[in-house]
């Protein structure tokens, strides 16, 4: 019976047929693969799911919470744990996840009523703790603690900053009629003025001190950015860069300077402008908040990280391009002739080696299309050589931009493809899904503007080249797109304590104390200071009586110089002329005092650099040093005052601890009685009370009278930002010294101060260079 | 490198000391061209501790570094032979000294100081000095 079942051609019975039908052999095999499927997806008892998946997607307790598995064999999971009895539980999900908002981006706009976001908020928010200054949310500093990372970044490699919050104002108008009016509000002696040649060809940007109206050397506003731009009907426009905190006191001194008659002024002054009035009317103010993004790169490798992001066009071939279509005459896009110039400038290996402040115009391709996959390091090592002389000068085509023209701001921003839709595009419509096509014809071109910042020019104070860097101005709603790819290339990312601590660095104030914006800061610094002093306990609080230190929290500026001048002083200003700055420190080795106007009023900016041990800190005391005192330095400590206020505290802490003894033994004989206390209701107060006040007063008494006699030695100014330098390898601070006292030390002949930390009483020797503003 | 600039060097030096000693320009200058950076490449300054920089370079070399290049420009050139020579002292015998010299040219920016000027800028020449320290053999490395 057992017949060997063989094929017919060795001898057996089984016949093979001659062809094969297709769908019959898949049917019949139909039932295997559905089985061996369902035996993948549903194992067998012996292993469970998510036990079948390869090492690498494994979690942690995949099995008791599904959602760490992937979502193709969620089911099967869940099944499983029901076979196995478990009840598969679900976890109620978190307060802050049910709590979220359903409309997000409902909630963003609502949260932006208060405050103004930059387009790269949400970027920021994610990484850095954000504060609030002036009308904005920005970022103050990363959340990794990068302080040292953010310093190396801006002297070796690249340091990103979103600085978007400059307004640009455009100024249209005669060029004379701009010019006289910024000589009202600023003043020759500190430099160039708005017209000077240098600037008006528009190929470098400018600084300038402002002042309120015809109020030199009062009445300081700040320090703005301006640049001339140059219109295809040769007319000129004035753009001005102004930082928030004095965009308000600008907008308004401008707009009085043009319609006097809108505001109320002083009866006196109205005469004057009447005649002004027709004069200025041509002239026209555009504010244009949020029309551009400005990101501020500084370090040397700014320049590598720059030259791979931006990738020049080189010809128009995007023919139905809006915005470009918009522009009459593209031959004074001057692309070749820039991307020439561009290509040379590459070459350098830092920013410093071009021409300080050089602005270049440039239209490029959309930074996404040059982006890396991967976070990686941008690095210039080219063989070549730059050749330096062509970098020489700068040709005068260079600075023009279609950016400034205000007509194509519209079409630029109808046409940009936003972050989901360019992932759209290169994932669902490109050939390969994800690869990116360098000359992709569906991004627009976008048109951006880089301007060089020199950092310290020279080598004698500061390590050449340091704080060199660019600032690229990038059109609205570009914001995202150029900031991730920078930080692709490999830039660090810092907020608003490494715009201060640069300044700190390159021996600057940031917001001098004479201006509103530098009181109000000084003002919010005390708040914080003085709140945190009064949350320790007191026997951990230094007590400044005994130091003899009697505002450790605030530089008292004018009472200072009234002490100093013997008058009272209620304006004060800070030297910024030039000139009588260089005479001074000349002085301060050749011992000749010039005469100088309103010496009573004046504050002198100084740099103090340490002798020997000692870390400076803020708001330390500038002493004037005796003849002798450098020798017995290691001695000189300032003796302990007596503390006139410690026996009344006392007295009245006993006093309020009896009190409450007193209330609370009064309302447990109420309750005791049965007196039911009607819904008294619980108001909270923010205020402290009235016994809190008073004794915050008698630690920190606020009528201060005089400060320049008040310790062993006299004050003769104080330090604004003190801290140690890395630039410098010691210990450095950026102070102001009274006039007066300075004319006083120079008499000394020594060009050394005594300083003294607010938390201590030990003096020790620094050298003073007084500051010459750039 | 440097018989390219003689030809320039005439002409600029009248022109330096003609701008040069204008009262209406601010001397401002930039900085100048690096050669390629690397680990074992090393910039000689005035300011950079002499020891400090000695330690790196015997450092460099006893680890096992093939050769290393030093730099100078202007007035560090004496601190980088200076540096080179001590070098070739303590490790004698074990390596050579390769001296190449050359001009560099800077770039001086003029920064005017009155309003009717424009921004001006000149080149000038400084002599630069760039030794090769190499290894001929590896005594006393760990390699």
């Amino acid at each position: 019976m057992d017949n060997p079942q063989f094929d017919a051609t060795l001898g057996g019975e089984e016949h093979l047929p001659f062809s094969v039908n297709s769908f019959k052999f898949t049917a019949s095999r139909s039932i295997e693969i559905a089985a061996m499927s369902e035996s993948i997806l549903r194992p067998s008892k012996t292993k469970l799911i998510f036990q079948t998946l390869p090492v690498h997607m494994r979690r942690r307790v995949m099995s008791h919470n599904c959602k760490r598995l992937p979502r193709r064999l969620r089911e099967g999971h869940l099944e499983q744990l029901k076979k196995s009895g478990l009840p598969p539980k679900q976890k109620r999900p978190s307060r802050k996840y049910r709590r979220r908002p359903a409309n997000l981006l409902n909630e963003y706009n609502r949260r932006q009523k208060r405050n103004i976001w930059l387009e790269t908020h949400i970027w920021h928010a994610k990484r850095f703790h954000m504060v609030e200054r002036w009308g904005y949310r920005l970022a103050d500093r990363p959340c990794d603690k990068a302080f040292r990372a953010c310093y190396r970044a801006s002297s070796a490699h690249c340091l990103l900053q979103d600085v978007s919050y400059y307004t640009p104002i455009q100024i249209t108008g005669p060029i004379e009629l701009i010019g006289e009016i910024f000589d009202c509000i600023t003043n020759k002696s500190c430099g160039l003025s708005v017209t000077a040649k240098a600037y008006t060809g528009g190929n470098r940007r400018g600084n300038i001190d402002i002042y309120n109206p015809n109020a030199y050397p009062f009445g300081y506003v700040g320090k703005i950015q301006f640049l001339w731009i140059t219109k295809e009907n040769c007319n000129k426009e004035l753009w001005l860069f102004i930082h928030p905190s004095q965009i308000k006191q600008i907008e308004l001194l401008l707009s009085n300077l043009i319609n006097p008659y809108s505001e109320n002024l002083p009866t006196e002054h109205i005469k004057k402008k009447r005649k002004l009035t027709n004069k200025f009317s041509d002239i026209k103010i555009n504010i244009l908040s949020k029309a551009f993004n400005m990101f501020r790169l500084t370090g040397p490798k700014s320049q590598a990280i720059l030259n791979s992001t931006i990738k020049c066009i080189k010809t128009l071939n995007q023919a139905n391009d809006s915005w470009l279509a918009q522009i009459r005459n593209t031959s004074s896009l001057y692309l070749e002739e820039k991307i020439d110039y561009w290509e040379n400038a590459k070459l350098s290996n830092s920013p410093a080696l071009l021409p300080p402040n050089v602005v270049i115009g440039l239209i490029i391709k959309d930074p996404r299309l040059s982006r890396p996959s991967y976070r990686t390091k941008a690095q210039n090592n080219s063989p070549e050589d730059v050749n330096v002389v062509k970098l020489i000068n700068s040709p005068s085509y260079l600075s023009h931009s279609p950016i400034w023209d205000t007509r194509l701001h519209e079409h630029i921003k109808k046409k940009l493809m936003t972050n989901g839709q360019f992932i759209e595009l290169i994932t669902k419509t490109q050939l390969v899904p994800g690869e990116i096509n360098e000359d992709d014809p569906a991004l627009q071109y976008v048109p951006v503007v880089l301007i060089q910042r020199p950092g310290s020019q020279n080598p004698n104070s500061k390590k050449l080249g340091y704080g060199s860097g660019w600032d690229i101005i990038v059109p609205a709603g570009y914001g995202i797109p150029f900031w991730q790819t920078l930080v692709m290339f490999g830039g660090r990312a810092g907020g608003l304590r490494e715009t201060e601590s640069m300044a700190f660095e390159m021996g600057e104030n940031f917001l001098p104390p004479d201006s509103e914006a530098g009181s109000l800061e000084e003002k919010r610094i005390e708040q914080q200071l003085r709140e945190r002093y009064f949350r320790r306990p007191p026997s951990k609080r230094v007590n400044y009586q005994k130091l003899g230190i009697n505002s450790p929290f605030i530089c008292p500026w004018r009472i200072l110089l009234s002490d100093w001048s013997g008058n009272n002083v209620n304006d004060l200003y800070v030297m910024r002329d030039r000139k009588l700055l260089e005479l001074l420190q000349d002085c301060l080795t050749k011992k000749a005092v010039p005469n100088i106007d309103n010496a009573d009023a004046c504050l002198v900016p100084v740099c103090l650099h340490m002798e020997n041990k000692g870390n400076l800190k803020q708001h330390a005391l500038i002493c004037l040093p005796q003849s002798d005192d450098l020798q017995t330095i290691k001695t000189l400590y300032e003796p302990l005052h007596e503390d006139k206020n410690e026996k009344l505290r006392k007295q009245k802490r006993k006093q309020h601890l009896q009190l409450l003894k007193q209330m609370k033994r009064k309302r447990r004989k109420i309750k005791k009685s049965g007196c039911q206390i009607k819904n008294v209701k619980k108001i909270i107060n923010r205020e402290p009370s009235e016994y809190v006040k008073s004794m915050r007063e008698l630690w920190l008494p606020s009528n201060i009278t005089t400060v320049r006699n008040t310790c062993l030695r006299p004050v003769l100014g104080y330090v604004c930002k003190g801290d140690f330098s890395f630039t410098e390898a010691k210990s450095v601070g950026v102070g102001y010294i009274a006039l007066n006292g300075l004319i006083e030390l120079i008499k000394t002949g020594l060009n050394k101060v005594l300083i003294r930390n607010t938390s201590s009483r030990k003096y020790r020797i620094a050298k003073i260079v007084l500051i010459k503003t750039e | 490198m440097a018989d390219e600039n003689i030809t320039g060097k005439k002409q600029e030096s009248k022109n330096t000391k003609r701008l040069m000693t204008h009262k209406n320009y601010a001397f401002k200058k930039r900085l100048p061209v690096r050669p390629i950076d690397g680990n074992n490449v090393i910039f000689v300054t005035k300011k950079t501790n002499f020891k400090a920089q000695l330690d790196k370079c015997c450092d460099l070399l006893t680890r096992g570094e093939k050769e290393i290049i030093l730099h100078g420009l202007g007035a560090a050139i004496q601190r980088c032979c200076n540096l080179a020579l001590q070098l070739e002292i303590l490790f004698s015998g074990t390596c050579q000294i390769e001296v190449n010299t050359g001009t560099v040219d800077l770039v001086d920016d003029l920064e005017p100081l009155v309003d009717d000027l424009d921004f001006g800028s000149q080149v000038r020449h400084s002599s630069s000095i760039h030794i090769r320290i190499f290894r001929t053999a590896m005594l006393g490395s760990n390699q």
